[in-house]
């Protein structure tokens, strides 16, 4: 049996925020649903939440929602009973491993038309003894480490990307705590485009170097920020595309993901994201696209940056850059319209502000990375369109997990990228 | 629904689950740690692979593994320094953590890494590396009963009173 064809047809993205005191996470994910709903019909569709065939959840972690089965909880606040629904928890990739399911679900004929949804609200998390809520977030996440190893030594996200960077720097002499910084300062700024994002800033290199170090060589304003969001996509068969005369449908050409070894100590190189590697090269292959040549075959990319060395690494890892060039890529092209990863750049990185810029709600940073990715290609991404949409394609990329042993990456395509070289 | 003057309503609530947990096949590991001191590998019998921390079966080969006793000294392979972490280890910072790939081993392991002198440079890629251990009336069986030292630092951790060398 051969796949279907599957496009993105809504996306709603709530803003990004440090809390909602007026939300919990079923009535987020009501926002974000109604949101992709209105947009799926803004051209004279007329579908509703019951029209919805099944729905893929992602939400990474039950600490954050105090619920260990939340999905079953926003299904009926959705007014989804009796029909299927399931739920993907794959960490900080939990968003790309969710939009990978969902198109499974419409690719193989078993739904029409899928919702794909990712919430999260973590700042619920609270630590009486610092009366701050980060530290307990923090401690919510650690859990994520393997418990008998690791996280009795104090092991937590920051530490476990962290040692990759280190090692990556080790082997190649970068990237440098400056071209880190760089990274921030991109994020930052594009994120003062979008008004969906948590951390819009004006930064500079010395900003970030001074600020509060985390784990060394990580500043404070080289890590992304835990926020409160939901992001919702719908997801149509072609079929049903026609039959709702959606205008400008988005389609998934390639999915794939891969989980790398949880012990970063078991891996050959500790310099690698090896689950990068694997899931970017197999996505550009199901897409038709070449791993050597993707920087000229793709518009825009969304990153999975919780870290700035570690969208650094990626940009090697994705196939933008040779390996050891991610570092001086960025640093070179700085106030260079035309080159880097910039907004105005050869290959526009993180437009939306990706996780520094805008926050990170863990299962629904994926899913609003891919959906913020499908309005580039609509060129209805708001101030922070790209300038040129010309080869029609972009991908999404999430990574998660101990040592960033998850990673999915998502390639899709407007009408036109379909058949270009 | 858009509410004027919303006010919103916060609960305080805590999630405890107690635990007797079993380290299963990898039991010998920490009895032989809290016990005698000594930190176990396992080799493949098949591939000879040595997984450090063990396993009771190769991942590569689906095949069984044997006990083998590791040096207590090893390298740095990456490290890190952390200054503002969990709630749960925050009292703790700084802190140093790192992957130390034991003499002999094939795979490197998480631990602690301590130093007078706690500085990137000290705890660098390539630093040679001694295990400590915590004296025997507080030794759990847990990954905390020992860590790491420099080694030209080795005889003044284990002079101090709460730790001791290895056999
Ligand atoms: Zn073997």
């Amino acid at each position: 049996m051969s796949k279907r064809r599957v496009a993105i047809i809504g996306v709603g993205i709530t803003p990004f925020r440090a809390r909602y005191l007026d939300k919990t996470y079923f009535e987020l994910a009501y926002d974000a649903t109604n949101l992709a709903l209105d947009d799926t019909n803004k051209n004279g569709a007329q579908i509703t939440h019951k029209d919805l065939e099944s729905t893929v959840y992602g939400i990474y972690n039950e600490l954050f929602e105090r619920q260990f089965m939340p999905d079953i909880f926003i299904n009926s606040y959705l007014g989804m009973n009796n029909k299927p629904g399931t739920r993907i928890a794959s960490g900080g990739a939990t968003g790309g491993y969710t939009v990978r399911m969902a198109y499974s679900e419409v690719a193989s004929g078993l739904s029409d038309l899928c919702l794909c949804i990712g919430v999260e609200k973590c700042n619920d998390c609270y630590d009486e003894k610092t009366g701050t809520t980060t530290p307990e977030v923090l401690n919510a996440i650690a859990y994520s480490a393997d418990m008998t190893y690791e996280y009795p030594m104090g092991m937590m996200a920051a530490s476990s990307y962290v040692s990759m960077v280190n090692a990556h720097y080790e082997e190649f002499g970068n990237p440098t705590e400056e071209q880190m910084a760089y990274v921030s300062i991109k994020n930052h700024g594009n994120a003062k485009l979008n008004p969906k994002a948590q951390s819009p800033m004006d930064v500079t290199v010395e900003d970030v170097m001074y600020s509060r170090i985390i784990c060394y060589p990580f500043k404070m304003l080289d890590c992304c920020l835990y926020s409160e969001a939901s992001a919702a996509l719908i997801l149509a068969s072609e079929q049903k595309v026609k039959e709702l005369g959606i205008e400008k449908p988005i389609w998934i050409t390639g999915v794939a993901a891969a989980n790398t070894d949880c012990f970063i100590g078991n891996r050959e190189s500790v310099g690698r994201l090896y689950s990068n590697i694997y899931a970017a090269k197999a996505a550009y292959k199901m897409a038709g696209l070449d791993y050597n040549k993707i920087k000229e075959q793709i518009d825009v990319a969304e990153l999975h940056d919780a870290f700035s060395g570690q969208e650094v690494i990626s940009y090697e890892e994705l196939g933008f850059v040779p390996f050891g060039e991610g570092g001086p890529w960025i640093e070179k092209s700085f106030e260079k319209p035309g080159e880097g990863p910039w907004i105005d750049g050869e290959l526009p990185c993180c437009p939306s502000g990706g996780l520094i810029g805008c926050g990170h709600a863990v299962g629904a940073t994926g899913i609003m990375s891919t959906g913020e990715a499908a309005l580039q290609l609509r060129q209805e991404a708001g101030k922070h369109q790209v300038k040129t949409i010309e080869k029609g394609r972009a991908i999404a990329h999430s990574i998660g997990g101990p040592g960033a042993a998850y990673a999915a990456v998502i390639v899709i395509a407007n009408e036109e990228g379909l058949n270009k070289p | 629904m858009n509410e004027q003057n919303f006010q919103s309503h916060e609960i305080r609530d805590r999630i405890v689950i107690q635990y007797k947990y079993t380290m299963g096949g990898q039991s010998k590991f920490f009895l032989e740690l809290m016990n005698n001191k000594k930190i176990l590998g396992t080799k493949c019998k098949k591939c000879g692979k040595v997984w450090m921390p063990p396993r009771i079966n190769c991942s590569e080969c689906f095949a069984d593994t044997d006990w083998v006793e590791m040096p207590h000294t090893g390298i740095i392979k990456v490290s890190t320094i952390v200054w503002y972490t969990t709630s749960a280890f925050i009292q703790s910072v700084p802190y140093g953590i790192a992957f130390i790939q034991l003499d002999k081993a094939d795979t490197g392991m998480l631990q602690g890494i301590f130093s007078e002198n706690l500085v990137p440079s000290k705890v660098k890629k390539g630093q040679r590396v001694k295990a400590v251990f915590k004296k025997k009336e507080d030794r759990e069986g847990k990954m905390t009963d020992f860590f790491f030292v420099p080694e030209d630092e080795y005889d003044s951790w284990i002079a101090k009173p709460q730790y001791e060398g290895g056999s």
